[in-house]
């Protein structure tokens, strides 16, 4: 056992040496490494957080959404369904909500109009504030208005300030701030602006009777997809659940925007140049090693293990840091030269910051498309040489 | 003793460009000698000496260590046969350029379970024996030619190897160290090594206690 330990610290000494000697080889892993990990990370942990920002979306959702279909094609939808709706056994509670887009000078925002019934039934991000209160029913028709956090920095205005927006009919709007969003969501909450039901309706013009979609609350008890499969006999309705929900954010938030074309044309170039450095760069001078250290009695599962450990010492660190950059990058410096193919929105404006989050999926996967490539790479050609006559390694390399 | 028997190496077999480097060669080496294998080049010398040096495998043949065929045992047993009993000297050296005089000759050690740096004195010993004790801590590529082959003579007897492979020693070498070589293998014969070298050296042969000369590929 004493003996077997001694010689495993040897190897692992060799590796360590090889590491260290083998400077171009050293080199070009480390190099190659860096630039792939710091590219897909940065890719794969802005998609972790706008994965992230879809389900905190999904959760400030209500159980069920309700939309009215004409057509096939989504338009805004008759009170009355707010009463059917609620008779629906499961059903606690209906609310009527009306939103829709708003220009403030070159960008976009979203207003939302919530239902002075229901304002307690609001949850996740979309209570979590920064800055004031959350309108209560009481501000209905006042113009009170609770606001992102982007679009507060981008009008520069704070709680207590008037904000001026133009409404469907051209008209001006004069709105009162009353609380700043909190920046626990980057993006659901951050150009959005929240007011009562009625300001909503009579901003955007709203015939009345009509809103744009319904917010349906199931009972606690109650499993909201076969609360939803009761209206299914409902005509015209169009029925949304988070899962639903989920997916459609995150293909708005991911998909849409080139993320997974982007990741996988990353990982395939790293895959390509990490298979072009090994086999290449460094593969002669690697085959001869091999050759002259299986003369010398090392044994073709200690040459696995020299270049398994140096290559898991290599690619783990290079990986590491290279994560650590890419993280850097799209965190502190939001991905300049990425970050338009990553979200893909026009209306985003620059100074959005890029919601970054690193799960433990995406290290791991990271971990896996970078260094099993490289163990691949490496103990591959090694074993092959070092089950070739060494002679034979020596003069090819040679030759 | 070696014993080799009908030993063949064929090249591409089967293939066009097939060539035949060594055809049926027997011959035998006694313990504590010093066996020369001659001929001009492309002859087979370094392919036979390779061979039975088990870093080449024939194409037919067979190699008998103290009696027994080590052709027939697995590539691993012949891994460690070589690792206990073998030095090898190259005609091209092959010393590792990354790494210092003292260092490549500390190489081989990696592969057992002795601590390859309590051999530092005893590779030091060598080196002065050799006349390069001040190139111990040099690069490889600061050696001249022939200070890098008695670096590899080092490397090659650090273990202390019960047969020793030599490919044209002295080759690549002034007289000087050549005359250091024929000493060296004089002294590794007196003290029970057996050495099988490859070599044009007429001075070298004469040390030799048996010579064999081979022409294309043939014991002649």
């Amino acid at each position: 056992m004493i003996h077997m330990i001694k010689k495993h610290k040897n190897l692992l000494n060799y590796s360590f040496d090889c590491i260290k000697r083998y400077r171009m080889r050293t080199a070009v892993i480390l190099i190659t490494f860096l630039v792939a990990t710091t590219m897909i990370s940065a890719v794969l942990f802005t998609k972790d957080g706008l994965e992230r920002e879809a389900e905190l979306s999904v959760e400030a959702a209500p159980d069920l959404t309700l939309q009215y279909l004409k057509g096939g094609r989504i338009e805004l939808i008759p009170y009355s369904y707010a009463d059917v709706v609620s008779d629906i056994p499961g059903v606690e509670k209906v609310l009527k909500r009306t939103w829709g887009y708003a220009g403030v000078g070159q960008y976009t925002f979203v207003v939302v109009g919530l239902d002075p019934e229901g304002l307690g039934y609001s949850r996740g991000v979309i209570t979590s504030l920064e800055e004031g209160r959350f309108l209560t029913p009481e501000d209905e028709g006042t113009g009170n208005i609770v606001i992102g956090k982007l679009l507060a920095y981008m009008l520069n205005v704070r709680v207590g300030d008037d904000i001026i927006l133009l409404s469907e009919s051209v008209e001006v709007n004069k709105f009162h701030v009353v609380g700043v969003f909190s920046d626990a969501s980057s993006i659901y909450t951050a150009d959005m602006i929240v007011m009562s039901l009625s300001d909503a309706d009579s901003f955007f013009s709203m015939p009345e009777g009509y809103c744009t979609d319904l917010c349906v609350y199931v009972s606690p008890a109650e499993d909201p997809v076969s609360v939803a499969s009761k209206m299914n006999s409902i005509p015209n309705l169009r029925v949304l659940d988070q899962d639903l929900l989920l997916r459609g954010y995150k293909a708005a938030y991911g998909a849409r925007g080139g993320i997974f074309t982007t990741l996988w044309t990353i990982l395939l170039v790293a895959i390509v140049l990490i298979a072009f450095s090994q086999a290449i760069v460094v593969g002669h001078e690697s085959q001869f090693e091999v050759g002259l250290l299986k003369t010398f009695g090392f044994s073709t599962l200690d040459i696995i293990e020299v270049r398994l450990v140096e290559s898991l010492v290599l690619g783990f660190f290079a990986t590491s840091l290279g994560m650590l950059l890419g993280f850097s990058y799209a965190a502190f410096f939001n991905a300049p030269g990425l970050v338009d193919i990553l979200l893909g929105w026009a209306y985003l404006p620059r100074e959005f910051r890029l919601p970054v989050y690193a799960s433990l999926q995406s290290i791991f996967s990271i971990y896996a498309v970078t260094v099993i490539p490289l163990l691949i790479t490496t103990v591959v050609p090694a074993w092959l040489n070092a089950i070739t006559d060494p002679e034979l390694a020596m003069r090819r390399a040679a030759a | 003793m070696i014993e080799v028997k009908n030993l063949t190496k064929i090249y591409n077999r089967g293939k066009f460009n097939e060539t035949a480097a060594v055809v049926d060669v027997s011959l035998k080496v006694k313990d504590k000698s010093i066996v020369a294998l001659t001929g001009p080049s492309g002859c087979g010398k370094t392919t036979i000496l390779s061979m039975i040096g088990l870093i080449l495998t024939p194409t037919s043949g067979e190699i008998l260590y103290d009696g027994e065929n080590v052709l027939l045992a697995s590539d691993f047993w012949r891994t460690i046969y070589r690792r206990q009993n073998f030095g090898f000297i190259f005609q091209h050296i092959n010393l590792l350029p990354q790494y210092t005089t003292l260092e490549n000759i500390l190489i081989p050690l990696y592969s057992s379970d002795i601590e390859p740096w309590d051999y530092e004195g005893k590779a030091r010993e060598w080196l002065a024996k050799l006349g390069i004790a001040d190139r111990a801590e040099h690069l490889v590529e600061q050696l001249s030619g022939g200070e890098q082959q008695r670096a590899a003579f080092v490397r090659a007897l650090i273990k202390e190897p019960k047969y020793i492979f030599a490919d044209e020693p002295t080759v690549f070498v002034d007289e000087e160290t050549s005359r250091i070589i024929y000493n060296v293998f004089s002294s590794l014969r007196d003290s029970g090594k057996t050495v099988l070298l490859s070599t044009h050296d007429p001075e070298l042969m004469k040390i030799a206690d048996d010579t064999y000369r081979f022409c294309k590929g043939r014991l002649v």
